[in-house]
């Protein structure tokens, strides 16, 4: 074998070596998250504001609390997270690394529910405890995992507090219209809100799908028209969430409520609808601007932990380097931060049996809202917040421990909208 | 006549490649999932390769069978759980029905699609998974756009343990031997008359044409061969390591995208190929996730690039130039 050949092997098993060295970094004095997160991929955006959320609320516990109590020592938080490229492949070979080679204590799970479910037969063949902070399909928690415990609030829930809030100011209002993308998210959303609308007693008059993409809801809109609701449920996507609006405008469709899931709350829609969006209602897991504070939740009962919200904002900023205000994505995420903090205390150890146990009978508030979950890990102490467009500006309507104002209702018609009437209360 | 076992040393290093993936993944702490990343990606090469490596042909719409092999053994799982005298037989019918559905799908497309050529089969195959995908959601078939989760199904057929095993370790193993069956159906074809047959219209279809080929036949025997490895692609690496299944993305035409580079990579046509194709984008994007996160794409896309560009023919089809006339030579295919 020439010298070449030699020196190109030798360089060859070097760099097979070091591929493959495995540096256990086991964390004596620390507790390390791992996480899986969507830097790139179709969830970029979502996995950039958790990772945003996440560091936020290291930084607090670290700063601020000034550590995890654990045996009567105060243990510093570490983050440590991999870009999984919001690709299944790769999420379960990073989760299997962070436990293994990172030896981490606890996973964060990847953003939505398939990369969640993807990662959890992994998580739980290490029994280790996996945190859900973007996985909102109650599909996950039937299916018998023990480790996972979700922040955000389950996909059946989203439109739980809208209906609570018409229920309580219009007991009159009755008839209810269900109108969504045909969506695996979108028809766990119009189940939920289906189920909770006949437990309060409303009457389901509209209840139709409509395809991904959809460039023309005329048809469906017309029928929905002649239903006469009270209530109009809808939405799926932005696009069609605007679209929706657009069209119920250009079909005269006047109800005392309109409320759209994942796109009344974006800026752009009212940016793309302006006057037609006033009084329009869309649930969101966490704003900015929620008045979630120590006070509220001393009076329904809830210890405190966390940053402040506007804290927690700069903490964000300061953590992406970018003056940006985070979304629900990053609150969600830093929610379940605070969440472990307060299991792995309860516990009084990082083991995950013990902390998940302990998490099972946490009750607290945050920043992000109330956190409570049930036997399976399923979230049922977090309260959606409704948003409502009034004046060009998202007002939190409820619920009411977190309004910035009071609910405009009922929404102005289409044609008071088009001569320019406003959806400010008085 | 005796059967020249020299023919079959090609399928050496494939195996002796796939065994050591195997060895490092079982006994080194937390490589497992690490393999069954790289097995994934060497199989989806290996798998694609037997299509686009012999007959020249892009098939843009590949993830489709992928996606129905996915519902075949997703449909299995749900629809015969309750049946407890089945036991692990319910995966071999899951895997049949992956292969009938696959096979069947490819048929379908195949007898329309491959009358066409080059960029003209490209086009009408590019709607095939979208089409499809959009078909499921539709016509609310197979639960339609809700998708199914049968974890609780696997818990309950075979106990919460094994379930686990299942999903973490021998849905793995079971991706390791469709690429190795894969990369020795490769072999055959190469060797017998179907290769030679397929070599000769991906060279010059109307010449082998003349030659009194029957070119769709061929093109059909490979577009089928190639869709049921990818259908029991989806059983094993997507049902079976993931128990779920939602249409976007069992039907992602990312998939297809990949499968092309890693074939590109490695060298379209050769068996050897595939598998490095697969290890090397597998172990690239990992290593690169884990140094530099966020910022991997941004080095990987020019490495992919400059590989392509300087190695045309990809990394074997340089390395059999090389080994012309060495000892090597009938180890490199």
């Amino acid at each position: 074998m020439s010298n070449r050949c030699s020196i190109r092997m030798i360089g060859f098993v070097a760099v097979f070596a070091l591929l493959f060295a495995t540096h256990a970094s086991a964390a004596p004095g620390k507790i390390v998250i791992g996480h899986p997160a969507c830097l790139s991929g179709k969830y970029a955006k979502a996995g950039e504001q958790a990772i945003g959320g996440i560091k936020a609320c290291v930084d607090w516990v670290n700063k601020v609390y000034g550590g995890v109590t654990v045996g009567g020592k105060k243990l510093p938080l570490e983050y440590k997270y991999y870009d999984c490229e919001s690709k299944k492949e790769a999420v379960t070979s990073l989760i299997s690394r962070l436990i293994t080679v990172d030896k981490v204590d606890c996973i964060f799970a990847p953003y939505s529910s398939g990369l969640t479910l993807r990662g959890a037969p992994v998580a739980e063949s290490h029994k280790m405890l996996y945190m859900d902070h973007g996985g909102a399909n109650n599909k996950i928690f039937r299916q018998g995992f023990q480790y996972i415990v979700q922040t955000i609030g389950p996909a059946s829930r989203y439109h739980e507090g809208t209906l609570d809030m018409i229920h309580k100011v219009d007991p009159h209002a009755k008839r209810v219209a269900l109108a969504y993308e045909d969506s695996e998210f979108a028809k766990m959303v119009m189940a939920g809100a289906e189920e909770h609308a006949k437990k309060l007693g409303f009457k389901i008059v509209f209840k139709r799908t409509y395809p991904k993409g959809v460039t023309d809801l005329t048809p469906l809109l017309s029928a929905l028209k002649a239903a006469k609701p009270d209530i109009v449920i809808g939405g799926g996507h932005f696009e069609d969430g605007q679209l929706f609006n657009r069209q119920m405008a250009d079909l005269d469709i006047n109800a005392n409520a309109l409320s759209l899931i994942a796109a009344a709350t974006l800026p752009a829609f009212y940016k793309a609808l302006t006057g037609m969006a006033e009084g329009v209602m869309g649930p969101s897991h966490w704003e900015y601007g929620v008045k979630y504070a120590p006070e509220e939740a001393k009076k329904v009962g809830l210890p405190w932990i966390g940053p402040s919200q506007d804290e927690f904002v700069n903490l964000f900023k300061k953590a992406l380097g970018k003056d940006i205000i985070p979304d629900y994505h990053a609150a969600e995420a830093g929610a379940a931060v605070l969440a472990l903090v307060m299991g792995i205390e309860k516990a009084g150890s990082v083991d995950s049996d013990k902390v998940r146990r302990a998490l099972g009978d946490l009750e607290f508030m945050s920043f992000y809202g109330g956190w409570d979950v049930d036997d399976t890990g399923l979230q049922v102490g977090h309260s959606m917040v409704d948003v409502q467009w009034q004046g060009g500006k998202r007002v939190i309507v409820w619920p009411a421990e977190a309004q910035t104002g009071k609910l405009y209702y009922p929404m102005p018609t289409f044609a008071e909208k088009a001569k320019g009437k406003l959806a400010v209360p008085k | 006549m005796r059967a020249d076992p020299t023919k079959y040393y090609p399928l050496i290093p494939v195996y002796v490649a796939y065994l050591a993936m195997f060895l490092i993944g079982s006994n080194m702490t937390g490589m497992w999932q690490l393999m069954a990343m790289l097995a994934f990606y060497c199989a989806l090469g290996q798998a694609f390769n037997i299509f686009l490596g012999m007959t020249g042909y892009v098939d843009f719409g590949y993830v489709a069978f992928l996606g129905v092999g996915t519902y075949g053994m997703a449909l299995g799982i749900t629809k015969l759980a309750h049946v407890e005298e089945l036991g692990i037989g319910i995966i071999i019918i899951g895997l049949a029905l992956a292969v009938v559905m696959a096979t069947l799908l490819s048929l379908a497309v195949g007898a329309v699609a491959l009358r066409l050529r080059g960029a003209y089969f490209a086009i009408a195959t590019i709607g095939v998974n979208e089409g499809f995908r959009y078909f499921i959601e539709g016509a609310k078939i197979w639960n339609g756009s809700e998708g199914m989760i049968f974890t609780a199904e696997l818990n309950q057929i075979f106990g919460r343990e094994t379930a686990s095993a299942l999903s973490t370790f021998w849905a793995d193993v079971l991706v390791l031997i469709i690429a190795a069956a894969a990369a020795f159906v490769t072999l055959y074809y190469m060797k017998s008359k179907i290769g030679y047959a397929l070599t000769a219209l991906r060279e010059d279809e109307d010449a082998a044409k003349v030659m009194g080929i029957h070119v769709t036949k061929y093109k059909i025997i490979a577009f089928i061969t190639s869709a049921v490895f990818a259908g029991l692609l989806g059983a094993s690496a997507w049902a079976l390591k993931t128990p779920y299944v939602f249409p976007p993305e069992v039907f992602e035409i990312h998939y297809t995208v990949e499968a092309i580079i890693i074939v590109l990579l490695g060298g379209a046509g050769t068996l050897l190929g595939p598998l490095v194709g697969g290890l090397i984008y597998g172990l690239s994007k990992y290593y690169l996730s884990i140094v530099l996160p966020g910022f991997q794409l941004l080095i990987f896309a020019p490495i992919i690039i400059l590989i392509i560009v300087f190695f045309p023919e990809g990394i074997v089809g340089m390395l059999k130039n090389r080994v012309k006339g060495t000892a090597l030579e009938q180890y490199v295919l």
